[in-house]
């Protein structure tokens, strides 16, 4: 069975080492981009398996940006074949405002959401959850 | 005709507080005096009659009867129309001008009447001669001086005409025989001497009874005049000690400054009132509340503080009273105050303790409005306000400074808890060893660099909180209906396991009529608050110990009680507990790291919800901390959803 792949959008490269090495140490095959524009410019070449995004990057809601691109039900959509890829999104438990900017609070465009600092089981957990779950 | 005008319409302004509607005193006197003598003229009417008749009949006298008879009818004919057309006036209330109108005609009537009953008694040997002097004393009432003194000069005109007419046998004399032995009305000596006689009777006694008629009217206009102005001191007095009160209660900017223009516009009684203050920049005079203005007056133009003459003038700290727009040279904007309705202003400065603040203006719809009294009037007012308007500033002045500092640590924080955030992330990565094995020495060390950088990131959390609650007034305006037990229990059961760990007894209790107890607030507020409060307890309450946390209803309040056995605080600690940073020092010997912003979080939070917090506790004993919330009011339909 092939390297299941991830792909990891994070403005932080510390960040993105922090999340890299737990999920690299558990066989999985991780790709890097550096902000929302670097994401969809290469995601149809790097065609992942599961997307770590952070919320925050260029601007307070740039996460939910590519979320909502990637999800969307719109048939013509560029990036129609990541419609059902999960999204696991970063945000800081402090940080409630973001989330104020989903479009309904019932419809996230993600699966789930990891809180940072990141524990690096809790990530490794729910990776597995969403990627077995598939 | 020109009569006797009352108090106050020559020059003083018009007083408000006696309008057309009601008389003054002298035009009630006139009123009543008109009337009065309408009831003299009865017994005069009869009285003529009846002497006519008593003459003829009971003294040896002859005189032809039936001309003085006929005056005596004449004199009660017209004196009853007199009587009706005056009913007629009291019942519809008719203006002055009318009864003056009747009077005219009552003296001039009289005056004929007397004319032609001394003719017909005998001319200058008439002993009725001298009731002419009553009617010069009763129009000396009515009139002014120089009216009555025409009257006087008339009447003595009406004599010597009689006089002279039966002198030169161009009008028959009326003799009364029996009165004199020979007539005397062709003694040449005799008439003269007679004439001159009632000539100066006359003219003395319209001089006396004017001359002392009119020192009385002018001491009953000065009281008139006091008894005014003390009902405008007292209504004033009153106003502003209202306008204190009512300025006094808020520390509102806005409010304070918008209460001073409308209490000064009432006290005064005048149409419009108005404040500008000074801008940052000390020169431009912005409108900040009015009162009685339009907009588009407002909005003229730019008041400069340095260019506009008054403004200069009121704020070198006069008070400057403007009689009459179109004639001062100290307007900016004549023509705008003109089309505004506005002919009089004065202006007072507002002046605090550092220096002009701006000025209070009043308008006033007529010329003349202000008088020296107003002047000192709106420049207690001023005093008044700017105290008010200062201690508004000052408190804005610290709110604003308050709302600063917390925009700034937000900022600060949001900076600093992205790198904790991360290196906590990397620190964790490292420990799980992700990054390759480590040594125990080695985790040892990066264990006791997480806790450092996770008090921190705590710390940065509260802080966090702390600023948000200053600064994101959004946040707060979502509140909503929060049931207390939902958020009891769910904070309580997060407890449970760190209570067990440490051999405590966790224990709830509710005494609420109500099932479900709701306050208006945020659900994460009242999870905040109850989190830190049974943390807080559970941290510093040694094993073995209790904590109680319960909730009772008291009227429409709820109190919401932690309750522990733990060290306490110290008495001198009580009062700081709930400041910014500040930890108890037996608190620190317990627990090394901790923010020292929960408790005031806490009180932030309940502040914000509209309750209170106290705090009680004895050193080793235990401490009680009670929130008390106002209880929402919720109607039963919603009560069932909760």
């Amino acid at each position: 069975m092939d390297k299941k792949r991830i792909l990891l959008i994070d403005d932080d490269p510390d960040q993105r080492l922090a999340l890299r090495l737990p999920l690299e140490s558990a066989g999985f095959e991780v790709q890097e981009a550096i902000n929302s524009s670097d994401a969809l410019a290469r995601i149809n070449e790097i065609d992942p398996d599961l997307i770590i995004l952070d919320v925050m990057m260029d601007t307070t809601t740039a996460g939910f940006q590519v979320a909502l691109e990637l999800h969307s039900p719109d048939p013509a959509s560029e990036f129609k074949q990541f419609r059902n890829t999960p999204i696991i999104m970063l945000t800081a438990i402090h940080s409630t405002t973001p989330l104020r900017f989903a479009p309904d609070a019932d419809y996230l465009p993600v699966e789930t959401f990891i809180e940072k600092p990141v524990d690096p089981e809790t990530l490794l957990k729910k990776v597995h959850e969403l990627l077995n779950g598939q | 005709m020109e009569l006797h005008s009352p108090p106050g319409n020559r020059s003083a302004p018009p007083e408000t507080a006696f309008d057309g509607q009601e008389r003054s005193l002298v035009e009630a006197e006139l009123v009543s005096s008109v009337a009065w003598l309408i009831r003299l003229r009865w017994i005069a009417g009869a009285g003529v009659i009846l002497a006519t008749w008593l003459a003829r009949t009971f003294f040896p006298l002859t005189f032809p009867a039936a001309p003085l008879y006929s005056i005596g009818a004449v004199i009660l004919a017209y004196n009853l129309v007199f009587f009706l057309v005056e009913r007629g006036l009291t019942k519809s209330m008719a203006p002055t001008r009318r009864y003056t109108r009747l009077a005219k005609w009552q003296v001039g009537l009289d005056w004929l009447a007397m004319a032609l009953l001394i003719h017909f008694s005998g001319g200058i040997e008439s002993p009725l001669l001298l009731f002419f002097i009553f009617h010069i004393i009763i129009a000396s009432i009515f009139f002014t001086p120089s009216i009555a003194f025409a009257y006087a000069l008339l009447a003595i005109l009406l004599v010597s005409g009689i006089t002279l007419l039966e002198y030169f046998g161009a009008v028959p004399h009326v003799t009364i025989e029996g009165f004199l032995r020979q007539p005397l009305y062709s003694n040449t000596l005799y008439t003269g001497t007679a004439l001159a006689a009632f000539a100066s009777t006359g003219l003395i006694s319209a001089y006396l009874a004017t001359t002392i008629h009119e020192r009385l009217r002018k001491r009953e206009e000065d009281v008139v005049r006091l008894s005014r102005r003390l009902q405008r001191a007292t209504s004033r007095l009153q106003a502003l000690n209202e306008g204190a009160r009512t300025v006094g209660s808020t520390l509102e900017l806005a409010q304070v400054l918008n209460r001073l223009v409308k209490s000064t516009a009432e006290a005064m009684g005048v149409r419009a009132c108005s404040i500008r203050l000074l801008d940052k920049t000390g020169r431009r005079l912005e409108p900040v509340a009015v009162y009685g203005l339009s907009q588009a007056y407002l909005e003229k133009g730019p008041v400069d503080a340095v260019v506009n003459p008054l403004a200069r003038e009121v704020l070198s700290g006069k008070v400057v009273n403007i009689p009459d727009i179109s004639s001062s040279h100290l307007l900016q904007y004549p023509q705008d105050a003109r089309q505004e309705g506005i002919r009089s202003m004065i202006s007072a400065p507002l002046i605090g303790k550092d220096g002009p603040l701006g000025i209070l203006r009043a308008y006033a719809v007529e010329p003349n409005r202000f008088n020296s009294e107003d002047e000192e009037f709106l420049r207690a007012i001023a005093a008044q306000g700017s105290i008010a308007i200062e201690n508004a500033m000052a408190y804005q002045a610290v709110a604003e400074l308050d709302a600063a500092k917390s925009n700034f640590i937000r900022i600060v924080t949001h900076e600093l808890r992205s790198p904790v955030s991360v290196t906590q992330s990397l620190l964790r990565t490292l420990t799980a060893g992700y990054a390759g094995a480590i040594t125990a020495p080695q985790k040892d060390i990066l264990q006791r660099a997480t806790r450092r950088v996770e008090f921190l990131q705590k710390l940065i959390d509260d802080l966090l909180d702390l600023a948000a609650g200053k600064t994101d007034i959004k946040a707060f305006e979502e509140m909503e209906s929060v049931s207390l037990m939902i958020c009891f229990e769910r904070v309580v059961k997060r407890f449970e396991l760190t209570a067990q760990e440490k051999s405590l007894t966790l224990e709830m209790k509710s005494d609420c009529p109500q099932r479900y107890p709701v306050v208006m607030a945020t659900t994460e507020g009242i999870d905040r608050i109850l989190d830190n409060l049974i943390s807080n307890a559970i941290k510093y309450t040694p094993a073995g110990g209790k904590v109680v946390v319960s909730i009772v209803c008291v009227d429409d309040e709820v109190q919401i009680s932690v309750e522990d056995t733990g060290i306490g605080i110290p008495e001198e600690s009580l009062s700081h507990i709930f400041e910014e940073f500040y930890r108890a020092p037996n608190a620190r010997e317990i627990e090394h790291e901790g923010t020292g912003l929960g408790l005031t979080i806490v009180k932030d939070l309940v502040t914000r919800f509209g309750g209170r917090v106290a705090v009680e506790s004895k050193p080793a004993a235990g401490s009680r901390f009670t929130v008390t919330l106002p209880l929402a009011v919720v109607d039963e339909s919603e009560r069932r959803l909760t």
